[in-house]
């Protein structure tokens, strides 16, 4: 389907016990672009992220069946270590969920308990790299001993950015990260995502069409269970091929 | 649209109504309890201040043959000094009603201050010694000398010795720190708290260095790490079910297991602990469990999210943020222990114990044990004891709640 991909899914199946959760789903997903998964409410699309980095594991009624291969390496084999897995490819959640710590330690955390810190300057210059990507370092440069939760929301979800980028990952999974702010730390945040897609290949759930067209590159659209279509975002927004796209595009549906 | 507005107006008058009723509702069952504690506190207090003093009486004793310690009979010594005292009394049974206005332990007294003070020796000097306990209450007020002779503690020879101690100035009351530094006697003006504050402190230790770690692991297995089966419902109502298990059933598991199976030392401070801890556990899980339950989730996906392990996420962030609750936990669990009487009573922390324990070995008693050992006692003087005694339990309670809410205050204040 397309070049190169970094993440190929092939005939996924989730269960949450004896439902049927997502059905047959085969995807690719580009290197360096940002990829966005949109549909109505229960369509399976976050437990789609949630298999890349098997955070679907906690769930103890959830069963995956099928391949997702990062790099062509089945992630879902028995040889791969989950902790490992999670620091390649990382996440942001729905609701910013800082630790309840300093801004600094938020952000050293992750590279600690992965041994990536040797010295106090090497710390440093992680969380400041980190805070710099995440376009927070200039708000928090001077109070990095403050507790990450007395940031505001948009800045809360941008420190929780620099906490998956400072353990190094390949990829960001990104669970509608921008649902619970306001408009304008909304676009910072989408901003902020174009600015990633340089060293990171994204993947964003988002339940608002418009900014699954202002920050990706390709998206894919699901419907109960079911990988309808994707594409690249301009031809799935402008010349959907299957009528639920076009419904649920032109808001008949969801 | 008038109408609808009056009935409108009519139902929600109603409904003001029916609000104000249940504030007041609310109110008074507050300020009843409060009233209830403050009549129980005021109750206790007038009853257990009298304990806080005793009342001594003044003696020469004859010292001025004697060149070491041996060489004196402390008994005789105080014998003859109060007999002195009163020179008038010479018939026999006189004199041993007379002896009866001393404390038992008075020999040792007069030891105990020539140790002190060996410049005693060789001297006549005025001591002072414990009065017995109908004395003591006489100078309480606790007397009725308005009553007939027969009816009341002190004969007539009695108060009119007493009535002539008090114009010589040889009686007088002072600060009891005996209460707070003996152990129990069977002389009620003897009889202290010490040795039972050390049982129950040392058994609290006990019971809390054993349930709260195991609690605490407990608990974070079942809610963090264990898989939701039907052998964990399994344990979990069971867990609730021992929360709910009469105390004086650990008592007899206590009895057979630690003291007949592992032999382990009878009225010791340890077994007692074991017992307390049993009958704890299920406190603590249960509190602790809600308290992990309380922690969002948000936070254990944002730690697994970076790659976190399961161990690291419940010991770096879960277990931290749940400590406050489990603390809570643990002090409601160990205040039930503290106040707990049954179970301890089956292992034999009921035992006469004079002695201070020095280890978790030795026979001990505890607070709610010696209270209930001075409230069946038939002498009237371990009444004033009894409230004094449920004081300083109250106190021990205070002090417990105090260090929990500073522990609390602690954990809460990393964010």
């Amino acid at each position: 389907m397309i070049k190169d991909p970094i993440i190929t899914a092939r005939d996924v199946n989730v269960f949450y016990g004896d439902k049927l959760a997502l059905n047959g789903i085969n995807l690719d997903v580009p290197r360096h672009k940002v990829t966005s998964l949109i549909g109505p409410s229960g369509c399976g699309k976050s437990t789609f992220l949630r298999s890349i980095n098997r955070m679907n594991d906690l769930v103890d009624i959830c069963r995956v069946e099928g391949d997702i291969e990062i790099e062509g390496k089945n992630i879902y084999d028995k040889d791969v270590d989950v902790v490992a897995l999670r620091a390649h490819v990382g996440m942001v959640f729905q609701k910013p969920n800082p630790f309840p710590k300093s801004i600094f330690e938020n952000v050293i955390y992750g590279p600690k308990i992965h041994g990536m810190v040797k010295s106090k300057t090497d710390a440093e210059e992680i969380v400041e790299t980190s805070l710099r990507r995440a376009g927070l370092w200039k708000e928090v440069a001077d109070r990095l001993q403050e507790p990450g939760t007395s940031l505001s929301g948009g800045q809360q979800q941008r420190l929780c950015i620099a906490r998956a980028i400072a353990v190094k990952p390949s990829i960001i999974l990104m669970d509608e990260p921008a649902s619970a702010l306001d408009p304008i730390a909304t676009a910072v945040i989408e901003e902020l995502i174009d600015e990633l897609r340089e060293k990171y290949t994204i993947i964003i759930v988002t339940h608002s069409m418009q900014q699954a067209a202002r920050v990706s590159q390709r998206t894919a659209f699901f419907h109960m269970g079911d990988l309808v279509e994707a594409g690249p975002t301009k031809e799935l927004f402008t010349t959907p091929k299957d009528e639920r796209t076009q419904n649920y595009i032109s808001g008949r549906i969801g | 649209m008038i109408e609808l507005f009056t009935t409108a107006e009519k139902h929600l008058r109603k409904r003001h109504r029916s609000e104000w009723r249940f504030r007041w509702l609310g109110r008074l069952a507050i300020l009843f309890s409060l009233g209830f504690l403050l009549i129980m506190l005021v109750s206790i207090t007038s009853l257990g201040k009298g304990a806080l003093s005793r009342a001594e009486i003044a003696l020469e004793v004859d010292l001025s043959g004697a060149e070491t310690l041996e060489d004196v009979n402390p008994k005789k010594s105080v014998r003859t000094a109060l007999f002195a005292t009163f020179p008038e009394v010479t018939d026999r049974s006189e004199r041993r009603d007379l002896l009866g206005l001393l404390s038992a332990d008075s020999s040792y007294e007069l030891v105990r201050q020539i140790k002190n003070n060996p410049a005693l020796l060789g001297e006549t000097p005025t001591l002072w010694f414990t009065a017995s306990d109908n004395i003591d209450l006489y100078t309480k007020g606790e007397v009725d000398i308005s009553l007939p002779e027969d009816r009341r503690r002190l004969k007539d020879n009695t108060v009119g010795w007493v009535q002539t101690l008090e114009s010589r100035d040889a009686l007088r009351k002072v600060f009891n720190t005996a209460f707070f530094t003996s152990g129990d006697s069977r002389e009620p003006e003897l009889a202290g708290i010490f040795s039972a504050l050390v049982g129950s402190i040392l058994s609290l230790t006990v019971c809390f260095a054993l349930s709260f770690p195991l609690g605490i692991m407990a608990a974070l297995y079942l809610e963090e790490f264990s898989s939701k089966s039907r052998w964990s419902d399994f344990i979990e109502v069971n867990i609730n079910n021992l929360a709910a298990v009469p105390s004086i059933v650990f008592g007899l598991l206590g009895m057979a297991i630690f003291l007949n199976t592992f032999g382990l030392p009878r009225s010791s401070p340890l077994v007692g602990g074991m017992v307390l801890a049993l009958m704890t556990l299920p406190t603590i899980i249960i509190a602790s469990r809600a308290a992990l339950r309380s922690v969002p989730p948000s936070i254990r996906e944002a730690a697994l999210g970076v790659g976190a392990t399961r161990v690291q996420t419940t010991f770096h962030h879960v277990l931290p943020l749940a400590m406050p609750g489990m603390l809570t936990g643990a002090i409601v669990g160990m205040a039930r222990a503290l106040g707990e009487t049954a179970p301890l009573i089956m292992i034999g922390m009921v035992a006469f114990i004079v002695d201070v324990p020095k280890g978790l070995t030795d026979a001990a008693t505890s607070l709610p044990v010696q209270i209930f050992l001075w409230a069946d006692s038939s002498e009237r003087a371990f009444l004033e004891k009894t409230a004094a005694a449920i004081m300083v339990l109250l106190a021990l309670l205070v002090v417990m709640n105090i260090v929990a809410i500073v522990l609390r205050k602690k954990f809460e204040h990393r964010y």
